[in-house]
């Protein structure tokens, strides 16, 4: 058989029935593993005797997750969580398109085969939930033959599954409210939303989806420190391909730890990325007890290209700049300034007085809220090298000051942007921003959204594609076949 | 790019990186390109050696478990122009770092590979990588440019261990082969490709990005992952530092860089090298435990312990019957994930105490076969198990250096026979000799290869540094005398 054969036949013999594993032997095995599993949770050191006369053992946060995988119905999604995916799988392509564009890309294509330029969107607590979840979705659908593609609901809901697998992740610890300072988290839970979402999709028992899960762990975690740089990207397609291969994984039968979530103490499962770890088993959906996170958590989708945190400054220095340009009319020049204030949170990585990289000014409150002040806004033409380079925006970042009050803490929820101006002739001119355009409190309108679709999707495909990629994913949830969607795309 | 000379500069530069003189990442990157053949001691060469036989004959029994072979089918969907032989299955090649993949969780599925001070598994997160880059270079590398690239593999691993206290212990949070593993592994790999100081740092940066798996999957089927992972990732990174991308050029010094995978790091930056400076290596300082069978470290503590007591035991009472015992008392460290009293698959038995000491003293030693399912299954282990009570002394640190274990077997006479081992045999304390070092080799490889091919990669390994062609290496280890070649299949089936 060719290799295409191979990876073909495995996969649909898997998205036909699963693992049937009910032999007595196997559930006795499991039974006692769990045991001695539970005992280890418990934090007890148990002799041998101990062990085999527990009584009948409860669920554990790990297998809560793998049932929850695994149960998820079309029928659990509401209107609210279809209208958000839609959305968020309509930006993803599109900044996935613009994406492929990039020098990253062609490095990352050339050496193989979303996040290239940091435009997809973010949510709260922080990460980039939808880049690491939709690449891997839409590339078991290309796998699967012709005559067994998923239908859109079975992709959306599959796509809803890692999505809410990483909110529920990051619930788990206080730490994850914060601008993170260890690892990037689309490389922690981002791996696991998409085990999860691909288990679910390749439709395995609960037990393989637990598993799956244990197997994405120790495939997660990248340091912060390659953020703002150009191996940031990557943090993002490896979440996706190593998600997505430990959900192969799983349906071949591999086992990890069925304790991965829960928190044991002297071992570290999924806690070691974490200083505080507190897990929550995920409601039963047959209680009706459960309801997805992005119903009442929206996501943030970004107007430009750089960290969300830019946002803020951005359109607080927009302000000043239209007063500016109201003052005196015409563009503004850098001689006017004599100083620039900036009131944002205290984040390292994000502070940058003088970028040299696309990369770095991307992660600049010093860059963005300068290029907002000439320009009125920032854009995707913002971070090309002759933008980069001008004298009037090197004239102003020198002229750029930064204060962290304590009442701007580096959270996406609660942060807000600030930018004082203080002109040649004596004026103060002051522009805030508490929530920016496109913030979950206030978000693009479809309009909006489907403007910066295709202004991304615009420069890699023909208006004819883009307008109807723009309709499949609208009626996603009602194609039998995804195959309009994957046809588009290629 | 414009450069900028202003004071506003020069201060951000001082208060945003964490050196004023030369940073260890710097460092690093100097010494990976600069460190050249002539920098192998003797002493170096003969401990490599030694690992990379041993490596090679644990990597070749690995090739028949189960967990191999469940990671060689996901990868065989996997193709490119140049690939690279799969131990023990003639015929099929993958495309070189996922053959450094599948060849990194043979070594370590059985939990029969090397082990270092401080904790790690350095070898099978280096070789693989090292001999599947190898095959598909141009010109091939000679013996001593492999055992060069090996080296520097295992010295950079060396190196960032010691930059935390807590990597001196049996690790808790993140399992140490996925975290300095990969690393070693971008080094060894640059080296190899013969990468400039700059895209040797890119490669430790993109490297440290795929480190990192939790303890948990310790002990379960997906613990050889870790090794496998550790080898490919940082092939990735070396070839994808090599088309130009780049990292975060201080992700040594940074406490966001490495620095995330321990609560207290420290590092600092390398000697100088230079063509005719001496170098001091981390592996001539420190040697290296080789197991005597297939389960973690601490197990052969435990197992020299259990054959002393039961040999006192049969000394006195040479017809005993081992029922007589009533109660076993283990003195061991405290350590979480090797504290399992009823392990119920191989994983957990290759990280149990109990397990171990009670196969000791059944049978007065511990080998490949006491893992089986048979073995695993007997009644009178079983028994046994249930007698084992651990406990663990204060002065007992959980520590490959400073642990030891001791035994107290009570008989139903109520007579006790105890025994401690401080130094098990094989510990870098107390070596392996030579003759058992092959003769493990050996035993592990015969599963394999048959003896002709067997006692040519012993020749060739022993032979490593004076040999300018070794390309017969992965050859070798590409064999298998239960299967065959995919092409002479076809031929048979056609006679």
């Amino acid at each position: 058989m060719t290799t295409m054969e191979i990876k073909i036949c495995f996969i649909s013999n898997n998205w036909q029935t699963g693992v049937n594993r009910d032999r007595l032997e196997d559930k006795l095995t499991r039974s006692t593993r769990y045991l001695s599993a539970v005992s280890a949770a418990r934090g007890l050191h148990k002799s041998a005797l101990d062990v085999v006369e527990r009584p009948a053992p409860e669920e554990t946060v790990t297998s809560s997750f793998g049932r929850f995988i695994q149960s998820v119905q079309p029928r659990h999604l509401s209107p609210t969580v279809l209208q958000r995916s839609k959305r968020m799988v309509l930006d993803s392509i599109g900044v996935g398109l613009l994406g492929s564009t990039t020098d990253v890309f062609e490095l990352a294509l050339q050496h193989c085969q979303a996040h290239s330029m940091d435009f997809d969107d973010t949510w709260h607590p922080a990460t980039h939930p939808s880049g690491a979840v939709l690449p891997a979705l839409l590339a078991i659908s290309d796998m699967l033959h012709n005559n067994s593609k998923p239908s859109g609901l079975d992709l959306l809901t599959a796509f809803s599954v890692g999505i809410e697998i990483q909110g529920r992740l990051m619930r788990f610890s206080n730490e994850a409210h914060n601008i993170p300072k260890r690892f990037h988290p689309p490389s922690v839970v981002g791996t696991l939303g998409s085990a999860a979402a691909c288990a679910r999709l390749l439709s395995l028992d609960r037990n393989q989806c637990s598993n799956a899960l244990a197997i994405a762990a120790s495939l997660a975690g990248a340091p912060m420190a390659n953020a703002a740089t150009q191996s940031k990207p990557l943090h993002i397609g490896n979440a996706s391909r190593l998600g997505l291969e430990a959900a192969l994984l799983a349906s071949r039968g591999l086992e990890a730890s069925p304790l991965v979530l829960d928190a044991v103490p002297g071992v570290a499962g999924f806690s070691a990325f974490y200083e505080d770890y507190a897990p929550h088993p995920i409601a039963s959906l047959e209680e009706d007890e459960h309801s997805f996170l992005i119903e009442t958590q929206d996501i943030a989708f970004k107007r430009f290209p750089a960290h969300l945190g830019m946002h803020w400054i951005a359109d607080a220095a927009a302000v000043v700049h239209k007063s500016l340009v109201g003052l005196k009319g015409g563009s503004v020049s850098p001689n006017l300034v004599q100083d620039i204030l900036l009131r944002v949170p205290l984040s390292k990585y994000i502070n940058r007085p003088f970028p040299e990289t696309e990369h770095q000014a991307r992660h600049s409150f010093q860059f963005n809220a300068c290029t907002a002040l000439l320009d009125g806004e920032v854009t995707v033409q913002s971070f090309h090298p002759e933008a980069l380079q001008r004298p009037e925006l090197h004239a102003l970042l020198s002229r750029v000051r930064v204060e962290h009050p304590h009442d701007n803490p580096a959270n996406f929820n609660i942060m807000y942007g600030e930018v004082e101006v203080t002109l040649v002739s004596g004026d103060v001119l002051r522009g805030r921003c508490d929530t920016f355009y496109g913030h979950w409190r206030n978000p693009l309108s479809q309009e909006s959204l489907q403007k910066k679709f295709r202004s991304n999707a615009g420069a890699v495909l023909s208006d004819e594609r883009v307008e109807r990629l723009i309709e499949a994913v609208e009626d996603l949830d009602r194609l039998d076949d995804c195959k309009p969607l994957l046809a588009q795309l290629q | 790019m414009i450069k900028w000379e202003n004071a506003k500069t020069k201060r951000w530069l001082n208060e945003s990186s964490s050196h004023t003189q030369k940073g260890v990442t710097e460092s690093f990157g100097a010494a990976v390109s600069c460190l050249s053949t002539s920098h192998l001691t003797d002493e170096v060469i003969r401990r490599s050696k030694r690992m990379i036989l041993d490596t090679l004959g644990v990597g070749l029994l690995g090739t028949s478990t189960p967990v191999f072979n469940t990671v060689l089918q996901c990868s065989q969907r996997q193709q490119a122009l140049e690939n690279s032989k799969v131990w023990g299955r003639p015929g099929l090649s993958l495309p070189p770092q996922y053959a450094a993949f599948v060849n990194g969780v043979a070594v370590h599925s059985m939990d029969f590979d090397d082990t270092w001070h401080p904790a790690t598994h350095p070898s099978g997160a280096v070789l693989p990588a090292v001999l599947a880059l190898a095959e598909t270079l141009p010109v091939k590398p000679s013996g001593l440019e492999l055992l060069l690239a090996f080296n520097v593999g295992i010295e950079v691993q060396g190196r960032l261990l010691r930059f935390s206290k807590e990597a001196y212990n049996i690790p808790k949070r993140f399992h140490p082969p996925a975290v300095v593993g990969v690393m070693g592994s971008a080094a060894a790999t640059a080296k190899l490709l013969g990468l400039p100081a700059a895209q040797s740092i890119a490669a430790l940066a993109i490297a440290c990005s795929s480190a990192g798996a939790p303890m948990a999957n310790a002990a379960t089927q997906t613990k050889p992952l870790h090794m496998g992972n550790a080898a490919r990732g940082g092939l990735e990174a070396s070839q994808l530092a090599f088309l130009g991308l780049e990292g975060n050029t201080q992700i040594l010094d940074l406490e966001s860089g490495f620095g995330a995978f321990y609560p207290d790091y420290v590092p600092h930056p390398l000697v100088e090298v230079t063509p005719s400076s001496h170098y001091r290596w981390v592996l001539e300082d420190q040697n290296i435990a080789q197991k005597r069978f297939p389960a973690h470290l601490g197990m052969h503590w435990v197992a020299d312990a259990a054959i002393e007591a039961r040999a006192k035991f049969l000394d006195k009472y040479p017809n005993a019957d081992l029922s007589q015992i009533n109660k076993i008392t283990l003195r061991v460290p405290s350590s979480r994930y090797v504290d399992c009293p009823l392990p119920v698959s191989e994983h957990q038995a290759r990280h149990s105490f109990q397990f171990n000491c009670c196969t000791a003293l059944l049978d007065g030693e511990v080998t490949v076969e006491s893992f089986s399912k048979s073995q695993m299954n007997r009644s009178a282990l079983k028994e046994m198990l249930l007698k084992v009570q651990l406990e663990n002394p204060h002065d007992n640190h959980s520590s490959f250096e400073k642990m030891y274990c001791e035994i107290a077997v009570e008989t139903t006479q109520g007579e006790t026979f105890s025994a401690r081992c401080n130094t098990f045999y094989g510990h870098w304390r107390k070596p392996l000799s030579h003759e058992d070092l092959v003769r493990k080799f050996r035993a592990n490889a015969l599963n394999v290869l048959s003896a002709d091919v067997v006692e040519g990669i012993i020749y060739t390994v022993d032979r490593l540094d004076t040999n300018q062609d070794c390309s017969m290496l992965w050859s070798y280890m590409h064999f298998n005398k239960h299967m065959m070649h995919k092409d002479e299949r076809r031929y048979s089936a056609l006679a």
